[in-house]
């Protein structure tokens, strides 16, 4: 694959931008959602498959306690969200992927469960990753109610009262999931297995509708509970205040080695942003409504930051500076002259590059792809990726010497014998059985730690392949110095899928996983990062999102950057 | 019996050999080939605790030129480089190998993601089974999950005779293990987990 080529009609094909500009951690932190992301691509395909959701069965008592079916029927299947809805109290109530209780649990299935299945389903789906479940499930989640919103949301809806916009916003979610676990994890089916299900067979698709349906059922669920509670003087919630409700979630490190070990994947979806990126700067003119609905997406993006709070130091100083930089852009005098120029997204983006944080440049990035669905259409729905078990046989030690001088430097760069380059490392938690992270000269288990040591690998493989005859075949270095082989197969990669490495040492004292986190959450859609520390974050997901009813809708899916005054 | 998925297969699998040492690379390539081989409709379970035990005997090898048939080569752990450096160096290997299986994996996978034509053959020099278009055939006349000793290479052209070859598919979808193997398999896996830490803790959402 020739990745600098053009990859559409226009007449210009703007550079991708490099590798090495892109694939570092602070920048990758720095993500917004796009039309890429899945929540949204997910809406699309809704729209597209015509798909009706509805309750199926709803046998909750007034305490909110009991089980509940959520039917979706598509063009070529139906599928369900199971719900159990559990007692606990609110010490038991923990963002913890570690907890043991939680107030709802939930699997996404293949057709709607028998009796019989919704028995079997009712005892292992509470237990989560104890239980023992089978290849119908698509999906295992489980999520708590908010502790600083849902009882209040309910008491002001029972009595008559809308809830006030500023508690909507400040949470921006009834309920948090802390897990939301797929292909084939805890013996639930695997995604290979999916029958060549066209809306299933998308990364994530089957956890994103989990997510969307999640949400649908916690206003449901608390539309219900107001009415049980209050009877007739009890109000729904409104569709504006609704329609502002997305789920939360707390995401720890379980999920930052996701990005390692799925070279191909993360490729492909930097790859295809940046093509997004490149098609859009590449744009020769711009006519005026479409330079309105720019100025419009800065604008969204400006009060989203303004509604944006987070109690993280750093997170809230990058919000504020993000919110001067679009005010600034706002109220530059040229704003409107650099939209009517030839090549107008790339002149726009020049003229303010140099003066902007990377959280800004990234979602202006986010922006300049928004008003143009059609022509990132096949990039939305080709974000997938085979991986590869073999090693692509061709590759010789001169070989892949020069893959590492050209797209290693990186590495090459980092000296690794200094205590800050080895400063932690990666293991899988007995608890959970999640990846975390260990301080190498604190905590135990550095024997069992995960290969994510890239750099390290790196410089040992060329100290070994120097060594080695220039046209001996890689296959032949790997067959006598297994070792050799993990970062091997990573370098091949990396030859046709530059974007498949992040750029930073991942045991460096620097390292912040959050941002590993971050450029994940992106691709997922997340909004309103809320960092607890380095290592997790609380996010929202379909905050703004139209709801099952409304999927029918035209521009059904634009909902970047919601607040709540423009809901 | 226990239904599994593809994913726990290929999760375990590299974690078992993990706790017994075994390098990185050699223990995902043996979590793919059992995958594979699962996906396939084969046996592989018993094969992955034998070879772990062996290995740790040292009555296995990883070596490609020093195997014996007392210490043949060790399928499930370096059948599918094996079959990248026959491909890449396009040499016909002959030596000891514990089982067929795993190598009729990796030809396997080989063929489907590289479109190779291989060809293995045992000591008798008949046909074990051979690569085309994606697919693997293996001679149903033989029992491919015993000590052997085999040549493996690429091939143009092929002389069948009148052998009877079945073409390994892609046919299960739920797969059903010993439990008491499959048990083991994931009490070796718990051994490469760390117990929870004061760090561990903060990453997990406190």
């Amino acid at each position: 694959m020739d990745f600098h080529t053009s990859q559409n009609k226009l007449d210009y094909n703007h550079p991708l931008r490099p590798p090495s500009e892109v694939m570092k951690l602070d920048r990758l932190g720095s993500f917004h959602q796009t039309r890429l992301s899945f929540a949204r691509r997910l809406i699309d395909d809704l729209k597209y498959q015509k798909c009706k959701i509805e309750i199926d069965q709803w046998n909750i008592d007034f305490n909110g306690i009991g089980n509940a079916i959520i039917k979706i029927a598509l063009k070529n299947e139906t599928l369900s969200l199971v719900i159990f809805c559990h007692s606990i109290s609110d010490e038991e109530r923990t963002d913890r992927v570690i907890a043991e209780k939680w107030d709802m649990t939930f699997s996404l299935l293949r057709g709607i469960p028998n009796k019989h299945e919704l028995n079997k389903l009712s005892k292992n789906l509470k237990i989560q990753e104890s239980g023992r479940h089978n290849s119908k499930q698509l999906t295992l989640s489980r999520a708590n109610k908010s502790q600083r919103i849902f009882e209040k949301v309910l008491t002001d809806l029972s009595v008559g009262k809308q809830p006030s916009e500023k508690l909507i916003n400040d949470v921006g979610y009834l309920i948090r999931t802390t897990a939301v676990y797929g292909n084939g994890k805890f013996g639930i089916g695997d995604f290979s297995n999916k029958d060549q299900s066209i809306f299933l067979e998308k990364p994530f698709q089957a956890e994103m509708l989990t997510v969307y349906l999640v949400r649908y059922f916690s206003i449901e669920l608390i539309n219900f509970l107001a009415k049980q509670k209050g009877g007739k003087n009890s109000v729904t919630l409104s569709k504006h205040l609704t329609k502002h409700l997305g789920v939360g979630n707390a995401t720890g490190l379980g999920m930052a080695p996701f990005l390692v070990n799925h070279q191909e994947l993360i490729h492909q979806w930097i790859y295809n942003r940046e093509k997004a990126l490149s098609r859009v700067f590449s744009i020769k003119r711009l006519d005026k409504k479409t330079q309105n609905k720019i100025i419009h997406y800065i604008n969204q993006a400006f009060k989203y930051s303004l509604q944006w709070k987070v109690d993280d130091k750093l997170q809230s100083k990058r919000i504020k500076e993000l919110n001067l930089d679009l005010k600034k852009i706002l109220q530059n005098e040229k704003l409107t002259k650099l939209l009517n120029f030839h090549y107008p997204i790339k002149r726009f983006f020049d003229f303010f590059k140099n003066d902007i944080t990377l959280e800004t440049q990234e979602i202006l990035n986010s922006i300049f792809i928004e008003p143009f669905p059609k022509l990132i259409k096949d990039l939305i729905n080709n974000m997938g990726a085979e991986e590869k078990k073999s090693v692509l046989i061709g590759y010789t030690v001169n070989d892949i010497l020069e893959i590492i001088k050209d797209n290693f430097n990186w590495a090459i760069k980092i000296d690794t014998t200094k205590p800050e380059e080895n400063y932690c490392f990666w293991y899988t938690s007995q608890t959970k059985l999640e990846p975390r992270l260990g301080i190498a000269k604190k905590d135990a288990g550095i024997e069992k730690q995960l290969p994510f040591d890239i750099a390290h690998q790196i410089k040992k493989a060329v100290n070994i392949l120097n060594k080695l005859p220039s046209n001996m075949t890689a296959a032949e270095v790997m067959i006598n110095q297994p070792e050799l082989r993990n970062i091997i197969k990573r370098i091949i990669i990396n030859k046709s899928m530059p974007y498949s490495e992040i750029q930073n040492n991942l045991i460096g004292k620097d390292m912040k996983p959050i941002d590993i986190l971050r450029c994940k959450l992106s691709f997922f859609g997340a909004s309103k990062f809320d960092p607890k520390s380095n290592l997790w974050t609380r996010i929202t997901l379909f905050q703004g999102a139209p709801l099952p009813n409304e999927l029918w809708k035209t521009n059904v899916n634009d909902w970047l950057f919601p607040n709540l005054s423009a809901v | 019996m226990i239904t599994v998925s593809l994913n726990e297969i290929y999760s375990e699998t590299y974690k078992a050999l993990r706790s017994v040492n075994i390098e990185w690379s050699l223990a995902k390539d043996c979590a793919n080939k059992a995958k594979w081989l699962a996906q396939h409709g084969q046996n592989f379970l018993e094969q992955i605790l034998k070879t772990a035990v062996l290995y740790q005997k040292h009555d296995i090898t990883i070596s490609i030129n020093e195997n014996t048939n007392e210490k043949p080569v060790a399928s499930a752990l370096v059948a599918l480089l094996l079959v990248e450096y026959v491909s890449a160096n396009r040499i016909t290997w002959e030596g000891y190998i514990d089982s067929t299986k795993f190598l009729l994996a990796a030809m396997g996978i080989i063929a489907e993601e590289q479109h190779i034509y291989l060809i293995l053959e045992n000591e008798k020099k008949e046909l074990v089974a051979f690569t085309k278009n994606k697919t693997i055939y293996v001679n149903s006349n033989l029992d491919t999950n015993v000590k052997s000793y085999c040549f493996l290479k690429k091939y143009d052209f092929i002389k069948k005779k009148n052998i009877k070859f079945t073409s390994l598919k892609k046919n299960k979808d739920i797969i059903r293990l010993n439990d008491k193997c499959w048990d083991q398999l994931k009490s070796m896996a718990f051994k490469t987990y760390v117990p929870e830490s004061e760090t561990s803790k903060s990453g997990a959402g406190y």
